[in-house]
């Protein structure tokens, strides 16, 4: 899959959303895919320094907590981690950060930012594009 | 994360080594399987044991994507079906002992390319050799070896395991 390209959006900040994003982010980098994430709105938690280490699960699901701890997948710092390892390009959204008042510093180190319009850029050519 | 790990350890591995993945869940074969097709590695297969899953995999050498033959005796592989029935001819496969265990022609016997130098007195010099690997390269390889080493009746089966649709022996 050396030349596909994947395209994801992440918009929404709950634990279900991140590892769906970043589950589908790894196996397709691990598959040598190039693959993009835009981060917007509720889906910059995925990245916030601080968010992303406590992300809720959705409302009425709590009770899954304990799955996930038992199934032992790894935490989305670590997926975030492996995701940057695999070199999967992280775009935060310039503009749900000037709403939400962050600066770059609050996201993990090696992000990049941009407006939909560095998205669309990105995606324009994609073969793969998924929203979450 | 089967996948993640798979692709780190082979980035260690050296084209044509054989890795073993374990894995629990279910989802990992064809995971597995999808992931090997899309970044040119070979699935050799799985052996399940209770709840583990033991995956094997083997990492694409760029000389077996070239194909590229030297050795001049060749045969096709349906014209050694024939053969199979009039001895005396020896079957030698050069795949690795896993990719053997998976499926061989019934009556070979495997020396994997890389013991070959010191396992030669295992190789009866009187009969017919035919050597064979997944497709050619190891073949051919061994094949141009063997013949260096003075031995006669030398051929190259092609094109090789991977394309071989007849009863198989595993194990």
């Amino acid at each position: 899959m050396a030349n596909t390209k994947v395209a994801i959006i992440a918009a929404n900040g709950t634990l279900f959303d991140a590892y769906k994003v970043f589950n589908i982010a790894t196996a397709a980098a691990a598959s040598d895919a190039e693959v993009g994430i835009f981060f917007t709105f509720e889906g910059l938690n995925l990245i916030h320094k601080e968010a992303h280490k406590q992300l809720p699960l959705p409302k009425g699901k709590e009770h899954f907590a304990e799955g996930f701890s038992k199934a032992n997948v790894p935490s989305i710092e670590k997926l975030v981690g492996i995701a940057q390892e695999l070199g999967v390009k992280l775009i935060a959204c310039q503009m749900t950060m000037d709403v939400m008042n962050l600066a770059k510093d609050a996201f993990v180190d090696g992000i990049e930012v941009g407006g939909a319009a560095t998205f669309i850029d990105y995606a324009k050519d994609a073969n793969i594009s998924l929203s979450f | 994360m089967p996948i993640v790990k798979a692709k780190k350890a082979m980035m260690n591995l050296e084209p044509g080594q054989v890795m073993e993945v374990q894995a629990i869940d279910k989802g990992s074969i064809a995971d597995l399987k999808a992931w090997a097709e899309n970044t040119g590695h070979q699935y050799i297969g799985t052996v399940e044991g209770g709840d583990l899953l033991k995956h094997y995999l083997r990492k694409a050498s760029d000389p077996e994507l070239k194909e590229e033959i030297k050795h001049e005796y060749t045969i096709e592989l349906n014209k050694l079906h024939s053969k199979l029935n009039e001895p005396p001819i020896s079957i030698l496969d050069v795949c690795e002992p896993i990719e053997f265990a998976f499926g061989h022609i019934p009556g070979a016997v495997n020396i994997p390319l890389g013991e070959l130098d010191e396992r030669l007195d295992e190789i009866d010099q009187n009969k017919e050799l035919y050597i064979i690997c997944r497709t050619v390269n190891r073949s051919d390889l061994a094949a141009q070896k063997l013949t260096e080493k003075g031995y006669k009746n030398v051929i190259n089966v092609l094109p090789g395991m991977s394309t071989w649709d007849s009863p198989i022996e595993k194990n």
